[in-house]
Parts: C-alpha cells; structure tokens; sequence
C-alpha cells in the first residue's frame, strides 16, 4: 500500500513538471496589415469589382501606460519606423500620387518624422529592412509634412487606417492621443 | 505506520492541489495568449516587460496574430548590420493561429481538407529571386500557398489568386503542387510557425504546428 501511495505521489510530481510547458510566444507587437479598399481580401471573395490600390504591412507596439511622442519611445525630430520590429511597408499596386510626386506601383518603406506640431511621412525606397536604424534618406522618394491632431481618447496600439478621399485615400496614423494623415491620389 | 500513510496521503493531495492550480494557469495563458516579450524582435528602445491586455477598447489584438518569415531568416536585421548584403530570396506573411487546448487533427484540420496555412487571410509567399519549387520554375512575384494535409503527406500549392480571404482557394490558378512528408511526435508548437531553414540546395519552408512538421523544399 505504501509503495502504492509513493507511486502516486511521485506520478503527481512528474505531471506537474510537465505542466511547467513553455509556449512558442508570439510577438509583443504583433504584425499586421491593411489594405484599400478596406477589408479587400474578405470583399475579393465576395467577387468585388473594386480596384485594389494598396496595403500597409506593420507591427502594432502597444502604448502600456508608456509615454509615446517626445519620450524615448518615439523622441521628436528623430525618423521613426511608424511601427516595430521591420520597418513598415507600403504596397502600392497601382500607380499613385503622394505630396504631389508621382510614386509607381511598387514596394516602399514608410517612416515618420515626428515632432509635437507636425509629422513628416517619409516614403523611402529601401524594402525589407529593420526599424529606421539604417534609415537613408538618399533614397527617400517622397516627404510630406502634416498637422498633428489631438484626439478625445488614447489609442492603446498603434493603428494606421486607409480611409476613402475625394481623390483617393487619407492615411491616418493614430496612436497615444495624437494622429496625423497623409493624403494619397490615384 | 499509520501516521507515515496519512502524511503520504496528505502529500498525495498537495500534490493533486498544486496540479490543478498549474492547469488553470495553463488555462488563463490559453485565453489570454497575447504574452511576454522575445528574444528577437524589439518593438522601441528600452520597452519593459509588458503584457497586452484583451479586451483592448480601440483595437483588439487578434487571436491568430500576423507574423512574417524571411529567407534568408531575419533578413531585415541582417540588413541593418551589413548594408552591402545581397538581396532577400523569399518572404511568407501569415496568421498563426494557436492550439488552445485542441489537438490539430481532428479537432483543427481534417485530412483531405484545403486547409490555408494560417489564418485569417490567405498566407502570402514573397519571392524576391527566381527559385525552383517541386520542379517548377517560380518568377518574382507574389503568391499564395494553402495545403491540403493528409496522414502521412501534406500537398502543399503554390497559387497566384492573391490578396483574398483564406476559406477559398481556386485550383485552377495553382501554379504547382508538391507533396511533402509530415512527421509527428516533433516538440509541440502551441502557436503555427512558419521559417525558413538553410538546406545544400537551397531552403525548406518548415510549417510546424502541434507536433506535425511539414518542410517544403526550394530549390535557389
């Protein structure tokens, strides 16, 4: 009976150390996209006629009770990746028109130089790169300043929105308490 | 004597106690997945240790959050520490949706079934090089893959519908199929991973999910 009862306890034993599993975690900041027209991959399924126009590849970083703009998180008047972990693409699949320059189709980077009046988009040409730690500007294809606005509410992640323009579409980054746009024309 | 059986019985319990109290925190991880920090991908400078809540008021993280894999693997942080390096080969941008107490066969996939490699939208393959899968020559360009998961093999597709939903797949735009073996009883992945693994003759795709793994081979 006693080596029954030890047998037992050490069965319990050995289940809970299993139970200590560690799990493949997934990113802080989690990756994301959008696309214009909104929600495009659920319409195109639907058979939508609408052009497909761009995307917006980003990780999301999380405010966390954090300070954001002007702290060390995204300090004014230094190029920041308008996301996390890769720089943030931009897929443009038809050609476009960004702060009056003609951009092709293509694949671009997208950054943003921030300060607590005004965010300057930056659309730069070198893809698949990390962060804005090896940011050139020499390759920069466009730069477009743009108003800060203050918003009612923080935003707890940051969220860049494709919304329908007159011409085409307003890029809305918001995050914290503030947002700015940068137009886009097709 | 019987003094030693009450304390082995008492132990006994403890034990039980202390399981169970393990297999609810197991559950409160499983419902709240979102968690802790990696080794690999930073988000600012100087972040602390952080845990994103659920429930989220403006934007909800989702449950089968986005991830995307390099060939050559981490490329862009490879970018940043040589400037001169050669341009990337490959890119799969996915979903990964996790476990959550559920075995993958059954309960997740059944065999036979188009199953899209991920979550949410279709998973997307980036080839930045020309490279050579299951005999096929594939041009630049962008892709779909999706599978169709059997006991002993996985038929993977290379398809060139982009830019859809994942819960329809037309065959007729397959640019190839090939059918890769699965293994099982590999180290349990709760969340789907996807990666690239350098091999002689080029890559493997490793698709690893529960404790199945699928490698499909290209060819640079």
């Amino acid at each position: 009976m006693k080596r029954v009862f030890l047998f037992l306890f050490f069965a319990f034993l050995s289940t809970s150390v299993l139970n200590a599993q560690h799990w493949a975690p997934v990113d802080k900041s989690p990756l994301d996209q959008i696309y214009f027209p909104a929600d495009y991959p659920s319409l195109k399924i639907k058979g939508t006629k609408e052009p497909l126009r761009m995307r917006i590849i980003y990780s999301r970083p999380n405010k966390n009770n954090r300070p954001i703009f002007g702290s060390e998180i995204v300090p004014y008047g230094k190029v920041w990746r308008l996301g996390a972990n890769e720089a943030t693409e931009l897929n443009l699949f038809t050609d476009a028109k960004i702060g009056g320059k003609k951009v092709p189709a293509g694949r671009y980077t997208l950054y943003a130089l921030v300060s607590e009046k005004s965010w300057t988009f930056i659309v730069n040409k070198e893809t698949d790169t990390w962060g804005a730690f090896k940011y050139d500007p020499s390759k920069d294809v466009c730069r477009v300043t743009a108003d800060v606005k203050a918003l009612d509410k923080s935003i707890e992640s940051l969220t860049i929105d494709l919304e329908k323009s007159a011409g085409g579409v307003n890029l809305v980054a918001g995050w914290d308490t503030v947002s700015a746009t940068l137009p886009i024309l097709f | 004597m019987c003094t030693l059986y009450k304390c082995v019985v008492a132990i006994c319990f403890a034990s039980l106690f202390v399981t169970g109290c393990k297999e609810k925190e197991k559950e409160k991880a499983v419902n709240e997945p979102v968690m802790h920090d990696t080794a690999t991908r930073d988000t600012a400078a100087h972040e602390p240790h952080t845990i994103i809540e659920d429930n989220n008021l403006y934007a909800d993280v989702d449950i089968s959050p986005m991830d995307m894999s390099y060939f050559p693997a981490k490329y862009p942080q490879m970018k940043i520490a040589d400037p001169d390096i050669a341009p990337p080969v490959m890119r799969v941008i996915y979903s990964r949706p996790h476990l959550q107490g559920r075995k993958l066969f059954e309960e997740i996939l059944k065999y036979g079934q188009t199953w899209r490699l991920g979550a949410n939208e279709a998973t997307e393959l980036n080839i930045f090089q020309p490279v050579t899968i299951g005999d096929k020559k594939i041009p630049v360009g962008r892709y779909t893959l999706y599978a169709i998961p059997k006991a002993g093999y996985w038929t993977i597709a290379i398809n060139n519908s982009l830019d859809q939903w994942g819960l329809k797949q037309d065959a007729a735009r397959d640019v190839v199929r090939v059918q890769v073996p699965v293994t099982y009883y590999n180290p349990v992945m709760e969340y789907f991973t996807m990666v690239f693994e350098k091999t002689d003759t080029g890559a493997n795709l490793i698709m690893a999910w529960d404790d199945a793994v699928a490698k499909l081979p290209v060819k640079i």
